[in-house]
């Protein structure tokens, strides 16, 4: 493709990127570097950029402080996983029939799904929690998995729909005309040709469950061991001081699994992300 | 294979009616196409055979048997997609298997099918490759392949070639004829390109806004239009029309008054028409020639094709005209020629546009 910019608007477009990433990114770094410094350096005043006592101390004791930091992390990924999983087992017939299918109350239910979208969970914590209660679901798994799963379907239906609109009516005409089923055609013809956008909905499925589970986790939950990272890491403040610098560290590892999956992922989610924008 | 036969077929969506009682009996083994132009209900009806439309009322008979509630697979038809409609995911050999791995068929005889498709189609070593890595000529024989392998009693083409330039085109047109001839198969096409229904069919239905204007072979068509709409559509440049008055009647025809004065005398059925009557009077471009008595047309372009040479101009100012010439023939631009035209070859249309029968016209071609 040609360049279609000047020397002076891509500089204009770098330096407005460069100021979102240093927004974005900033607090990250401030993290970072909070983690290497011990405790007592980062209270000092005045406030010093480089310290030339930095040390990766903290990422060895947090382990000993919080001792089931493990176990958060890996709730927060299975919490997470079996959000994204169940979600997408709901989203994909729900979002192929609002693709495809014409039924009554087709428009009316889809602007509610966004309506719900604009609520938060926290408007609906306490008839959430005793509903949670008369199911026996609190304190259990399930407390967080079911409420994010109920909070994510309506975005995942919205992304996924768009996305499978885009494939061609004809193809599915095709495997109508020889003999297939609405859910064979289902399976061998949209989905495999719907993969990027599946991955697309799937990571902001995940990243979705991962951010939302603070707040279902610290009011369905009072069991220790099943709490995901986020909630876990109030165990950092403790009754004298609270040790900033090992909840730094934890909060980086926790947040290392999805950057990981970001990081693998990237170039379907562009694909994605852009999909149908040019002609094959 | 099979007979295709349509009784009082309607289609409505919503308000808007798009198919007018059609009714049609196709025979076995035989090249139908359906022609008209964009809008015209082709497609639809097309899709109602194929039973991805269920038509609002009517019936579609295949090979004696009511399939009007029946799945595409139970009619015994198969389709091929104007865009194709192939599966981008799947290898050339999975896409003309996808009909029989929905069967379950057995692996050694889907294998042999899709084997012998491919011989047909000469497509045996590209079985392997996607579609996305093939020509546009051969995507469509992937497509035709995925349509044969079932041995439906009936092919249904929806456009499927308009996606093609013009030389594949002409290329794939001869390709089809010779598949209809080995497969002996009852087809259904298509087209809004007359081009592609004179040279392909053995019969065309001309529809027009959801009606059939004329069910005939092509060259009944060419020389017995039963309408003025079927006249200006068959026939490349597309048949002149001009006003006519008529001046008397008598047994041996129709003396018209042609706008611009020229006067003749049509050999025609004149059952009907009255002395004052306004007509039209349709002559194709190929039916004319330079010549000393005839209608004075101003050219205002001529098209040397080589062996023959088109002039577009105007007669008595208003009416449009146009005239196949030889390839070489002295005619300027801007100049006023004389046409000489034979009264056995001019059509009359009457003001609903249907047409006088002609008494002197070609022996029909079989």
């Amino acid at each position: 493709m040609m360049d279609r910019y000047t020397k002076l608007q891509m500089f204009g477009i770098y330096a407005a990127i460069m100021v979102f990433l240093i927004f974005i990114l900033l607090p990250f770094f401030e993290m970072f570097m909070a983690s290497l410094r011990p405790l007592e350096h980062l209270f000092r005043s005045p406030y010093q950029f480089w310290s030339d006592d930095f040390s990766f101390q903290a990422y060895s004791d947090m382990w000993v402080t919080v001792p089931l930091l493990g176990r958060y992390i890996m709730n927060s990924i299975f919490i997470a996983s079996m959000v994204t999983g169940l979600t997408m087992i709901f989203v994909i017939p729900a979002a192929y029939a609002y693709a495809r299918l014409d039924f009554p109350f087709k428009n009316l239910t889809l602007g509610v799904f966004l309506g719900v979208n604009m609520f938060t969970g926290a408007v609906l914590l306490i008839p959430l929690y005793r509903v949670l209660r008369t199911m026996g679901l609190l304190n259990t798994y399930w407390a967080m998995i079911v409420p994010g799963v109920a909070f994510l379907i309506p975005t995942g239906i919205w992304l996924l729909r768009s996305y499978l609109e885009k494939i061609p009516r004809e193809l599915e005409e095709a495997a109508y005309v020889d003999g297939a089923s609405r859910m064979y055609t289902l399976r061998r013809v949209v989905l495999p040709l719907a993969t990027p956008g599946l991955i697309v909905v799937g990571v902001a499925v995940f990243i979705g469950a991962y951010a939302q589970q603070f707040l279902f986790a610290i009011t369905f939950n009072q069991k220790r061991e099943l709490q995901p990272l986020p909630a876990g890491l109030f165990e950092f403040i403790g009754y004298q001081d609270v040790t900033w610098n090992q909840m730094m560290a934890a909060a980086l590892v926790g947040v290392l699994p999805v950057m990981v999956i970001f990081l693998f992922l990237q170039k379907y989610l562009v694909a994605g992300l852009t999909a149908g924008a040019v002609k094959e | 294979m099979a007979t295709l036969d349509l009784h009082s077929i309607n289609k409505s969506f919503g308000t808007a009616k798009v198919l007018h009682d059609i009714s049609l009996a196709i025979n076995d083994k035989e090249f139908v196409v359906f022609v008209g132009p964009s809008g015209c209900g082709k497609s639809t009806l097309l899709r109602i055979i194929a039973g991805l439309e269920e038509a609002t009322s009517g019936q579609i008979v295949i090979g004696g048997q009511d399939v009007s509630d029946a799945h595409p697979v139970e009619r015994g038809i198969s389709m091929v997609f104007q865009s194709y409609a192939l599966y981008p995911h799947l290898s050339v050999y999975e896409n003309i298997a996808f009909p029989l791995r929905v069967q379950k068929l057995e692996k050694t005889d889907m294998d042999a099918r899709v084997q012998r498709a491919a011989e047909i189609l000469q497509l045996t070593d590209k079985l392997q490759l996607k579609p996305g890595q093939l020509s546009g000529g051969q995507r469509q024989r992937v497509a035709i392949g995925r349509s044969i392998v079932r041995n439906p009693k009936v092919f249904l083409f929806d456009e499927p070639l308009s996606n093609l330039d013009a030389a594949l085109r002409g290329d794939m047109r001869v390709e089809l004829g010779q598949l209809h001839r080995s497969l002996e198969a009852t087809m259904v096409y298509v087209t809004h390109d007359q081009v592609e229904a004179m040279t392909m069919a053995d019969r065309i239905v001309v529809l027009n806004a959801g009606r059939v204007e004329q069910f005939g072979t092509p060259m009944e068509l060419y020389h017995h239009p039963q309408t003025k709409f079927v006249a200006s559509f068959i026939g490349q440049p597309n048949m002149n029309l001009i006003p006519a008055t008529v001046s008397d009647v008598d047994g041996t025809g129709l003396k018209v008054t042609l706008d611009g004065g020229h006067q003749m005398v049509i050999p025609v059925d004149t059952l009907g028409v009255q002395k004052g009557d306004k007509l039209e009077v349709g002559i194709r471009p190929e039916n004319v020639t330079l010549g000393e008595d005839g209608i004075s047309v101003d050219i205002s372009v001529l098209e040397r094709l080589g062996g023959v040479s088109i002039a577009y101009g105007k007669l008595a100012g208003q009416t449009r005209f146009c005239a196949s010439l030889p390839g070489d023939v002295n005619v300027k631009e801007g100049a006023a020629v004389t046409l000489t035209m034979a009264p056995e070859d001019c059509h009359v249309f009457d003001a609903s546009g249907q047409v006088l029968r002609r008494k002197s016209a070609p022996a029909l071609v079989a």
